[in-house]
């Protein structure tokens, strides 16, 4: 007769529960070795993944030949196939992206980033045939940037606009321009951002293969990009050694990357504005994100039908620096002090956003401008 | 480090087992328990540490002078003080921007306001639940729930102990000192019982929330004007289903977590979308919160002992302030009112002897349609909850008469709607049966089933890792 304590699941003594665990970990390991090895490709440079990169490299190496591997890549493919899951896999059956205008960057579309294929390593930046290294990064990014005019389109149909970026689009920004633009008959915009993602790591995640899937068959007469938040970090090179944010390589790095999602953009769409990272609440951070700008500004301005915009006249204060409370419209037009800024200080509040979008609307569709002033 | 990460997976396996190596020896286990509890802590930002310490030390000394003073009038000083030091913490780094920007906005009304622009702090990830818990310290103290004198380290792991640090449940001093005074004891750990709480966790959370969160509630919400009644009123639902799971999800996870580490937290959910009426559901929501508001400021304000209006009125100001420890915004401050307003009509309705409507009241068909309509009241309660803004919930709300096609239910979002909220309806013996049929199997191969478990549940989620939603309170 078995004991009282096997019969109602609890536990005999402390072996009991190294062998359970033991049990956990053993299986955890044999199905999921790939997944836990891209994981530690994707953690943020530091002392937990000097050790976790080459320690799950070498077990998903060695269990790579049983190929129990292949039943998680099939699961995922096939998730992804019937929408189950919103899993990148999906990407692998994804149109190809239309052709662009100038030469495609020469950097092989890789699958998902669930999908085991990358190296530890993070690949080389992408080829481009932009002017990279001829002009240097500016020093600063201008104070006042003025709004392109707009290409025109056909009349009959609407202007579609995507919405691309990381947080720095979807939380706030976005929100406040679907809103203001959802009963609007001559714009149709379309959601391609994600957050927590960015340029500068694309074992992270990868614009240049996800934005694709992101869009569909659409071709937007213009997209809208805010990103770059999440992109003032380090990297790992092809010889594994670290580069530092802000250093030369790492600056010449994040322009080929800036330049290969410029190039992608300008491939599948007429017109680019990208919206400059706002000033930041952290002084450090604040100095990183003007770095980030920098070099947006430097490669955006090299193309002809894109524009990089500078949104701290709006959302900063005087001296374009962080500003965390302003007046904005309330309701029936009278005036309200709102926080413009999320709590972190990074992200806009919707109040912040409106900021901004009280120059967007207008300026994407004069007929429909938003009709309460903005005052600071 | 969120719950349904590697790294947190890496870090309990190392805390389960060094926490158990050292079982035997009390005194070492504690000390090892309190500092990994404040690793996990600083991994989020270890700035904020001396924060969660000084907080802790000083409601365990004042708790301690609470024991030790000779007189009521004394004690009820020290009590005060300790309760004004903790509430001042939280208020400073919660409720500084929000009571300024009232102030600024009414001034509005009468002139133009001072152009000022202030920064209040970042808010310390888990404040408003350590701060519950050291109030708990202090209030358990003078009511001499405390037998022993309180032991600072124990204190300290008391408020700090991490399945509980960020998002509760929020423990009893009552309760949880006792427990660390009792030597660790394997023979007490159900284990099978844990696994499967944090298995339920993990499917509520990344499967249930996650899903109907990205394909379902955030959208409507950012957008509402560009989807029709049918949609806005599933991504209601949605989000009632999408606040359950992620809550009791991340709470399932906390109560296996500690229990297979030898501690027993509270039950902080019973299936709540069953409740026949707001008493019924608030002893079923987020239990740990409503009965720690109900002993420490409901009863504290009188309670039901001043008559009628006078219980109304405590009802109201304890459920507008548990709506306000929520958040530092007034669609919070709506929320607690509304269910306010609903305990009190409860109140009054209850009190009618009608015999008619007594018997009314026991039939099936009345049970059911309470139940109905309390979910929906609650439901009204979560477009304010959700809701970033009031032009965001009444455009929701006014959605609701938009006739339109429905096009986010599909058949994963309606799955997993269904599982979050008729999961509530499912027979606890299940769960039980599960349990017992697992105790078969060997201890490795439930372990090994434990992670295939969690290995298909990841699998099947979203991409991604969202936060908890309590997580921001």
């Amino acid at each position: 007769m078995k004991r009282p304590a096997r019969i109602t699941g609890f536990l005999a003594s402390t072996r009991d529960l190294a062998l359970g665990a033991a049990g956990f970990v053993a299986a955890i390991v044999l199905i999921d070795s790939g997944g836990l090895s891209q994981w530690a490709e994707r953690l943020d440079l530091g002392p937990l993944r000097t050790i976790a990169v080459p320690v799950t490299e070498t077990v998903d190496r060695g269990l790579r030949p049983l190929g129990i591997d292949r039943v998680r890549l099939t699961a995922l493919a096939e998730l992804g196939r019937v929408s189950w899951s919103d899993n990148p896999a999906a990407l692998v059956a994804a149109a190809p992206p239309p052709a662009p205008a100038k030469p495609p960057p020469a950097k092989p579309v890789k699958l998902a980033a669930n999908v085991k294929a990358a190296p530890a390593p993070i690949p080389p930046a992408p080829k481009s045939a932009a002017p990279l290294l001829l002009s240097p990064v500016v020093a600063a990014v201008p104070s006042s940037t003025a709004l392109p005019p707009l290409l025109p389109v056909p009349p009959g149909r609407p202007r579609v606009v995507a919405l691309v970026g990381d947080s720095m689009m979807a939380v706030g920004l976005s929100d406040v321009l679907l809103r203001q633009t959802a009963d609007n008959a001559g714009l149709q915009v379309i959601k391609a951002f994600r957050s927590g993602t960015g340029l500068a790591r694309p074992d992270v995640f990868d614009w240049n293969a996800e934005y694709p899937a992101m869009i569909g068959n659409a071709r937007p007469d213009l997209v809208i990009v805010a990103i770059g938040a999440n992109d003032a970090q380090g990297y790992i090179d092809a010889k594994g050694k670290v580069v530092s944010f802000g250093s030369d390589p790492w600056i010449a790095n994040y322009r080929t990357r800036i330049t290969a999602f410029m190039d992608m953009l300008e491939g599948s769409a007429r017109q680019v504005i990208w919206v400059g990272l706002p000033p930041m609440r952290a002084a450090l951070y604040d100095a990183h994100v003007a770095t980030i700008n920098r070099i947006a500004y430097t490669v955006v301005s090299t193309y002809p039908n894109a524009a990089w915009w500078n949104p701290a006249p709006y959302i900063g204060n005087k001296d374009g620096g962080f500003r965390n409370l302003g007046q904005v419209a309330g309701y029936h037009g009278r005036p309200k002090i709102a926080q413009l800024r999320e709590p972190d200080g990074i992200h806009l509040t919707d109040d912040g956003a409106l900021l901004l979008t009280d120059v967007l609307i207008p300026w994407l569709s004069p007929a429909a401008a938003h009709p309460l002033p903005v005052t600071h | 480090m969120l719950f349904p990460t590697v790294e947190y997976g890496l870090f309990f396996l190392v805390v389960l087992a060094v926490a158990w190596a050292l079982a035997g020896r009390v005194g070492l286990h504690k000390n090892f328990l309190l500092l990994a509890s404040y690793c996990f802590y600083g991994f989020w930002n270890w700035h904020y540490l001396p924060l969660l310490i000084g907080i802790s030390l000083v409601s365990a000394l004042i708790a301690r002078r609470v024991q030790a003073a000779g007189t009521t009038a004394a004690r009820k000083r020290w009590l005060a003080l300790g309760v004004v030091l903790c509430l001042a913490t939280l208020a400073y780094y919660k409720y500084t921007e929000f009571a300024l920007l009232a102030v600024l906005n009414l001034w509005s009304y009468f002139g133009n306001p001072p152009d000022i622009d202030v920064q209040s702090p970042l808010l310390p990830l888990g404040i408003s639940f350590f701060v519950f818990h050291a109030i708990s310290l202090l209030a358990d103290a003078y009511r001499n729930k405390l037998r022993a004198r309180i032991d600072l380290r124990d204190a300290l792991l008391y408020i700090a102990f991490f399945p509980q640090l960020i998002a509760g449940p929020i423990l009893r001093a009552s309760n949880f000192l006792p427990q660390l005074a009792r030597p660790r004891n394997p023979r007490t750990i159900r284990a099978n019982t844990a696994c499967l709480l944090i298995v339920a966790g993990l499917f509520k959370k990344i499967i249930i929330a996650n899903t109907l969160a990205t394909r379902l509630v955030e959208p409507v919400f950012a957008d509402p004007a560009s989807y029709a009644g049918g949609d806005t009123l599933l991504a209601i639902y949605g989000y009632a289903a999408q606040i359950y799971c992620d809550f009791s999800g991340y709470t399932d996870i906390a109560i296996g977590c500690a229990m297979l580490l030898g501690y027993r937290f509270p039950r902080n959910f019973n299936a709540p979308y069953t409740a026949t009426d707001p008493q019924d559901f608030w002893h079923r929501w987020h239990i740990s919160l409503s009965t720690w508001l109900r002993d420490y400021l409901y009863i504290p304000l009188g309670g039901s002992r001043g008559g009628t209006i006078r219980t109304l009125v405590n009802i109201m100001v304890t459920m507008v302030l548990g709506g306000l420890w929520h958040g530092a915004n007034w669609t919070f401050v709506v929320w607690g009112a509304l269910h306010g307003v609903l305990l009190a009509g409860h109140r009054l309705w209850s009190a009618l002897r009608w015999q008619r409507l007594a018997a009314v009241r026991q039939t099936v068909a009345w049970r059911w349609l309470s139940r109905l309509w309390l979910f929906h009241a609650v439901c009204l309660g979560w477009v304010f909850f959700r809701a970033p803004s009031f032009d965001i919930a009444f455009a929701m709300l006014a959605n609701l008469a938009h006739a339109g096609p429905l096009t986010l239910a599909s058949v994963p979002v309606l799955l997993v709607l269904i599982a979050g909220l008729g999961g509530q309806y499912l027979p606890r013996r299940w769960g039980f049966s599960l349990e017992f049929a697992l105790a078969r199997a060997p201890i490795v191969l439930r372990g090994a089933a434990l992670a295939c478990a969690m290995f298909v549940i990841q699998l099947l989620g979203p991409t991604g890792v969202a936060p908890f939603i309590y997580f921001q309170f």
